[in-house]
């Protein structure tokens, strides 16, 4: 298969020798999945997301099951970069397929320490930076001109799928090698055990048609590569995605019910 | 950790239970009490399976008759993921086990007195060794049937009408139990746990680490870390049932 570029204008580029990876904030830190998924077979691994400090992350409950799918809410919990990397870094370096880490872009200064501290390490191949639900256009040059600015590795916007037709020339303008589109959804469920509501973020297949048509809009408006995400459970869907003009597929919640189907979407789209 | 498919070779009434046998060797698998596996039964988010017997060919779960296990076929084939978690450590020095459990929450204990010496969480045996079990149900129609646990077991009925046994709660009898015992192993409503970790605290002192240990399972989305779904409040912060659990510390939840 072809290799996929997803820094075209990038001094080093980030090559990829299959367009599918999983979703950041599916996968864990880049261990976790170790003996249950081929990651050679992939074209990368998108690992996080990573703030600049600790985060202990939402109280719990975190999970509501919902009819056909999932809603979660983990509140960004993560150890803190600092320790991410000394605990994984080693494992990033011996990665199979490029490793492109998630920084949660809560404002322009962390997301700039986050990328200055990442640009040391070889083995990150790739930075992918979460924008904000409720963000402006400005706010979105202001971040992910601050990440490039420090960023030695290509960087990729995650845009927020509520607002990517608002967002998505800003993030390019500001300096975006390419765009994933978009985050899952934010809902509500209730919760009976705790009685009460839960915020989250929904998984499962009926967000695809809302992905697809958020990545739809993007591709009318920008012409960097586009990493489509949201839904995908099957060959098929991926294949929806690259039709839709995504050269780039990540898997969100399916990891979780077939670990397995990561490297078989990923053989099948190669053949 | 592995993913593989079992075949489903026996599915039976037990009692409150539907025992469903899974062709797959609990020792490949790396399964004791309190561990568990991930089945894909068709809903969107696997389904914990926590195993009620170990066999060397094959292990065995039992679920109420609603749960979507209850409904497989023998024949059919069933997708696993696992061993996942921590489960139950009962150390070689334990001489008084105790189990305490609602009938609905037993099976995960099960394995802790089976006399199954392959296992090494397996004490029935051993000299000088006694398990009680604490085991209550709503009525004496909701019990689990003794005469399915190992004769060895002495058991303790509580039914909260007095149907059968002591009627009242299980923290009735609790405390004297937990002052003989020098492991407490419990799998019940996590709303009992508080009061139970209250009395450990007044009738033991300086309970040592995991004298007391408690099966929390919250909604688990991935069952390897990966998505911090299923985080379970303690005293030293957020964990994970998955990786850090299912099994913790009474005294360290909060």
């Amino acid at each position: 298969m072809t290799p996929i570029n997803l820094a075209l204008n990038h001094k080093i580029g980030l090559m990829l020798d299959n367009p599918v990876m999983p979703a950041a904030g599916c996968f864990g830190f880049g261990t976790e999945y170790s003996r249950l998924v081929e990651v050679e077979a992939l074209g990368a691994v998108v690992v996080g997301p990573v703030t600049a400090g600790p985060r202990q992350g939402t109280t719990p409950p975190r999970t509501v099951p919902v009819p056909g799918g999932v809603l979660l809410h983990t509140g960004l919990a993560n150890p803190g970069l600092g320790k991410i990397v000394r605990r994984y870094a080693h494992a990033w370096a011996h990665s199979p397929a490029p490793v492109i880490v998630h920084v949660a872009g809560t404002s322009p200064d962390e997301a700039a320490s986050c990328c200055m501290r990442l640009s040391d390490i070889e083995a990150v191949a790739g930075i992918e930076l979460g924008l904000p639900d409720a963000i402006t256009p400005d706010e979105t040059v202001a971040i992910v001109r601050a990440a490039c600015a420090v960023a030695y590795q290509p960087l990729i916007a995650r845009l927020p799928l509520d607002s990517v037709g608002s967002l998505c020339e800003a993030a390019v303008e500001a300096g975006a090698d390419a765009l994933t589109v978009a985050t899952s959804p934010r809902g509500i469920a209730w919760h009976a055990p705790s009685e009460q509501f839960i915020s989250g973020r929904l998984y499962g297949p009926l967000v695809l048609p809302l992905a697809l048509r958020a990545l739809r809009q993007v591709a009318e408006r920008v012409s960097v590569p586009l990493v489509g995400c949201g839904g995908v459970h099957s060959t098929k869907d991926a294949r929806a995605f690259l039709h839709a003009g995504a050269v780039a597929v990540q898997v969100d919640g399916a990891i979780w019910r077939d670990p397995g189907c990561l490297a078989h979407i990923a053989r099948d789209l190669a053949t | 950790m592995i993913q593989v498919d079992a075949q489903i070779l026996n599915v039976t009434s037990n009692g409150p239970f539907t025992r469903i046998t899974l062709a797959t060797p609990a020792t490949a698998l790396g399964l004791t009490a309190g561990r568990f596996v991930l089945a894909h039964l068709g809903g969107y988010l696997r389904t914990p399976l926590f195993p009620a017997q170990l066999d060397d060919e094959a292990f065995q779960v039992f679920v109420p008759p609603d749960h979507p296990a209850a409904a497989l076929q023998p024949g059919a084939m069933v997708n696993l993921i696992g061993p996942l978690g921590r489960g139950f450590e009962v150390n070689v020095a334990t001489r008084h086990l105790l189990l305490v459990a609602a009938t609905a929450h037993l099976p995960p204990l099960l394995p802790l007195v089976r006399k199954k010496p392959d296992f090494a969480t397996a004490f029935t045996e051993k000299p000088g060794f006694s398990a009680t079990l604490l085991l209550s149900a709503p009525t004496a129609a909701e019990l689990y049937p003794i005469r399915l646990l190992p004769p060895a077991l002495e058991v303790h009925i509580v039914t909260a009408d007095g149907s059968a046994g002591h009627g009242g709660s299980i923290r009735d009898l609790f405390p004297d139990l937990a002052r003989w015992a020098d492991t407490v192993c419990i799998a019940d409503d996590p709303a009992i746990y508080p009061a139970l970790a209250e009395i450990v605290r007044q009738v033991r002192v300086a309970p040592g680490r995991r004298f007391v240990q408690a099966l929390v399972v919250p909604p688990i989305v991935c069952g390897v870390g990966a998505c911090q779904g299923c985080a379970v409040e303690t005293r030293r912060g957020i964990r994970l049932a998955c990786t850090d659990g299912p099994v913790f510390d009474l005294l360290e939840l909060s």
